[in-house]
């Protein structure tokens, strides 16, 4: 059933939320930040993962989410102090409702008993700090456990005590089915006016569960010169003959005003009284003066003093009045008459009327004059990403047009048609505006993956034993919601590694003159048009030694091939490469570093590790900041258009002015103010050639990770423009070298250069 | 005529549901996410029934319901209290504050929907 699918994809969504937050909340939690409105903040996330839970059936999830809530439950009301102790158990918990959470995403089976261990422990706690308050009478917490069973309810299974477990509100004992009649004397007071019940409506219903008469009892009714408007004057008597009605289904038509009522409920047919219906139906009316009385006032003079409330009216219970919408009086004797005419002797009230009554009588309280003024006062609201990914292609699209629009004014046209030139230039203006601020909505603060680091790193330090101390800068940075959403595996594969390999021991920190405590540094910063995430630790750096090693005996780099340190330390992204001696849990599959580069790359970022031995290793991974639309300069390469990115562009200059030189293994470099740059002809990199005169071509500077260089070689260079990207991959297939593809305003599909890729591939293909 | 009905709850999931629930039963559904919102809608909205949630952030489901009664504007306005509690401590306080009866989570669509035809004409 999609809707239910629907409903569990929202559920999940706000588990991991929820999560998000228990994981924030605990770690001020643990920093010593334990007041009540974080406590609060617990107790109400892990209730609502609880009661989704219940909505879907996951019931271990239900049970062990309710055990620790309860604990919650205690701790917030200074049943349960907070000590270490609690924290940490809390902590634990919170990772074992997150695999719950996760197993029933993915609907793999948890252990039986998982997290039973925690559950006892939440139970002893609550207990023993607890047993002299505890009202609950201490019932052992890990009884609880609900069953989502969508059953079709109707009040007589309901009456057999087939209601869901959790529901535990008293329900008498059941009587016999026995044919019976049921006399119920019925007296409100006025706090059930207060919450809006209504005699009307339990009658209604009463009237469902048999053959029903009412009849009101009106002899507390005052003289009329004593009559408070508001005052509960009216109780009734009500017969139903039914020969299967228990008296739990009658209780259970008064579950709500209970407590604000006197109700007692008597089987006459077991005390074999039993006279027909017509005999009971005996009219109780004694105040018909005072009635008729106060029946001829005028509406003018009654009706202000009266709700629209049906039954409550005569025998009325509103404290206030203020909510009088000119209901008129005379429908409301009307109805009182249907109730209780005052002509002896009174037919029996029958259901059907007894319900429709209200309905004809009254408009609904809510649909008055109000209607007009429609502000909610909701500050945020959600749109499905879909709806805006929509906006965001069309934005990208627009913005082509527009730039391609301005393309098209050549001098003359600029000249001829001011008017047009400035109507052009206002909307790229408004285009960029608007660009800007559709992205401003799929903008979110990296927080939201950060926030699950310091969770991660805890693990990592308990499974390793090392000392880890994790800081994060720039929480608040902005970035696209999708490349947020594929951020999450490369950081945490890019954390292990550094707690993995990065950080040492306590013992070899402390040998090693460093503090005992490793440190790991996620920051997030913008830098032009693109987000800096970095990773970085104060551990051993690379074990270049090593992992030169490791990559010739794996065939990643050929023995011929002496890398630069850079390099080398590159090398720890590629496929299949693993420094670690044993395969762990944590890290070391070598599927990790790879799959860091695969899916940064898959988002427009790029990756780059740098390492100083003894001193720590940081990565920086350069993501764009959006992704639907990209800024480029169009060069032409063997005829056919081609987009650098403009962000990774330093300068570009005329091949004649460039000053080249030829190193020995017939590759050339660049010489720019006393820097070598390599050297890529595109023409020759892509095998398309070219006719364009060496001196006539360009070349195009572009700086990659760790302000590398690179100089490529094209024939001409068109403009800068903006771009929409297309996937290469999911249109046709992978090509190195290619970042993807566009479409141009003119139609023609121009293709992306990978300027980092280019600039790697060269060191990997010798090794293949 | 379409009721109409507010649901106040902090979580997504459970908004969601009874959304679903009510509007495939004919109702129209309106949506808060904690007390304070409730207000807000309550004051610039004809409704005529309140479901709420007990825990909220802001303002939670007992001193919404609270308010709202104060209000003197919404004496006849049922409010059903939306509660997952076991124990009855959190239904009589919702029912100390005006609450009009409760449904308790996990709720089954047809009981949802013979509650609310309980407690609305």
């Amino acid at each position: 059933m999609s809707d239910l699918d629907d409903f569990k994809a929202t559920y999940f969504d706000e588990c991991s939320e929820l999560l998000t937050e228990l994981e924030e909340q605990f770690s001020a939690i643990e920093e010593g930040e334990r007041d009540a409105d974080r406590l609060n903040a617990v107790f109400r996330a892990i209730h609502s993962i609880k009661g989704g839970a219940g909505a879907f059936g996951f019931s271990a999830l239900v049970g062990f989410a309710h055990a620790y809530e309860t604990l919650l439950d205690y701790v917030r009301d200074g049943r349960v102090d907070l000590t270490d102790e609690v924290v940490n158990l809390c902590i634990r918990a919170n990772d074992i409702v997150a695999d719950h959470v996760n197993a029933a995403q993915t609907g793999e089976a948890l252990p039986a008993n998982y997290g039973a261990a925690e559950k006892t422990r939440f139970d002893a706690i609550a207990r023993g700090d607890a047993v002299e308050t505890d009202d609950d009478g201490g019932a052992p917490m890990d009884e609880f456990d609900i069953e989502f069973t969508p059953v079709r309810v109707d009040l007589e299974v309901f009456a057999d005590g087939e209601a869901p477990v959790d529901d535990a509100f008293e329900v008498p004992p059941m009587t016999t089915m026995e044919a019976g009649q049921w006399e119920i004397r019925f007296t409100p007071h006025q706090a059930l006016y207060a919450r809006a019940n209504d005699p009307l409506l339990l009658f209604r219903e009463l009237a469902a569960l048999g053959r029903m008469s009412v009849r009101p009892v009106l002899r507390a009714i005052p003289p009329i010169s004593d009559f408070e408007p508001f005052g509960v004057y009216a109780s009734w008597e009500i017969s139903i003959v039914s020969p299967t009605v228990t008296e739990a289904a009658i209780r259970e038509v008064f579950e709500f005003v209970e407590g604000d009522c006197d109700i007692s409920i008597v089987d006459a047919s077991l005390g074999g009284v039993n006279p027909p219906p017509e005999v009971l139906v005996e009219p109780v009316w004694e105040a018909p003066d005072e009635i008729a009385s106060l029946l001829q006032l005028s509406d003018d003079e009654v009706a202000p003093a009266f709700t629209p409330e049906p039954a409550a009216v005569a025998v009325g219970a509103q404290d206030h009045f203020e909510e009088a919408p000119g209901l008129s009086f005379a429908a409301l004797a009307e109805e009182l008459k249907t109730l209780a005419p005052p002509k002896a002797p009174p037919a029996p009230v029958e259901s059907a009327p007894v319900a429709a009554a209200p309905k004809a009588a009254l408009p609904s309280s809510g649909d008055g004059d109000e209607h007009g003024a429609r502000t909610a006062g909701v500050q945020s609201i959600r749109v499905d990403l879909d709806k805006v990914d929509r906006v965001v292609n069309m934005v990208g699209e627009l913005v082509i047009t527009q730039s391609m629009l301005t393309q098209q004014m050549d001098e003359t046209l600029r000249a001829r048609y001011t008017e047009l030139v400035r109507g052009l230039e206002v909307l790229a203006q408004t285009t960029r505006g608007l660009q800007d601020s559709v992205m401003a909505i799929r903008a979110q603060p990296v927080k939201s993956v950060f926030s699950r680091m310091p969770r991660l790193v805890r693990e990592l330090a308990t499974k390793t034993g090392k000392k880890i101390k994790l800081e994060t800068i720039g929480e608040a940075t902005e970035i696209d919601k999708t490349v947020i959403e594929q951020l999450s595996d490369p950081l945490t594969h890019m954390i292990r590694n550094s707690a993995d390999h990065g950080i040492e021991t306590p013992e070899k920190r402390l040998a090693g003159g460093k503090s005992e405590t490793g440190t790991i540094r996620l920051s997030a910063e913008q830098a032009g048009g693109n987000i800096l995430i970095i990773v970085e630790d104060d551990g051993a750096g690379i074990n270049r030694e090593r992992v030169l090693k490791l990559a010739r005996d794996k065939g990643i780099v050929a023995p011929e091939l002496t890398p630069t340190d850079e390099q080398i330390d590159q090398l720890i992204f590629a496929p299949g490469f693993s420094t670690a001696e044993a395969v762990s849990d944590i890290s070391g599959r070598g599927v990790g570093m790879d799959v860091v580069l695969s899916n940064i790359k898959k988002i427009g970022g790029s990756v780059h590790v740098r390492s100083w031995t003894g001193k720590g290793t940081r990565m920086t991974l350069r993501l764009p900041l959006t992704l639907a639309v990209l800024d480029v300069m169009l060069v032409k390469v063997g005829g056919g258009p081609y987009v650098v990115p403009l962000s990774s562009i330093v300068e570009t200059m005329q091949c004649s002015r460039a000053s080249f030189e030829r190193v020995p293994s017939g590759g050339k470099v660049l010489q720019v103010r006393g820097e070598y740059v390599q050297v890529i002809d595109l023409a020759q990199r892509f095998e398309i050639g070219t006719e364009v005169a060496a001196a006539d071509r360009f070349v195009v500077l572009c700086e990659t990770e760790g302000s590398h260089k690179v100089a490529l070689v094209v024939d001409d260079i068109i403009g800068q423009q903006q771009v929409v990207i297309k996937s290469l991959e999911e249109n046709f297939e992978r090509v190195e070298g290619i970042a993807g593809g566009t479409i141009l305003g003119d139609g023609n599909v121009a293709l992306i250069v990978d300027v980092q890729g280019l600039k790697t591939t060269p060191l990997h293909q010798s090794a293949a | 005529m379409t009721l109409r009905v507010l649901t106040v709850d902090d979580s997504r999931t459970i908004l969601a549901m009874l959304h679903h629930t009510l509007s495939n039963a004919g109702f129209e559904v309106l949506q808060a996410e904690d007390g304070k919102q409730g207000l807000d809608m309550l004051r610039a909205e004809a409704v005529d029934v309140v479901i709420t949630d007990i825990n909220m952030p802001v303002m939670d489901g007992i001193e919404f319901i609270r308010n709202v009664r104060a209000t003197g504007q919404h004496n006849s306005l049922p409010i059903l209290i939306l509660t997952t509690e076991t124990s009855q401590d959190k239904r009589d306080q919702g029912k100390a504050a005006g609450g009009t009866g409760w449904i308790v989570k996990p709720f089954d669509p047809e009981k949802l929907i013979s509650v609310i035809h309980r407690v609305v004409h």
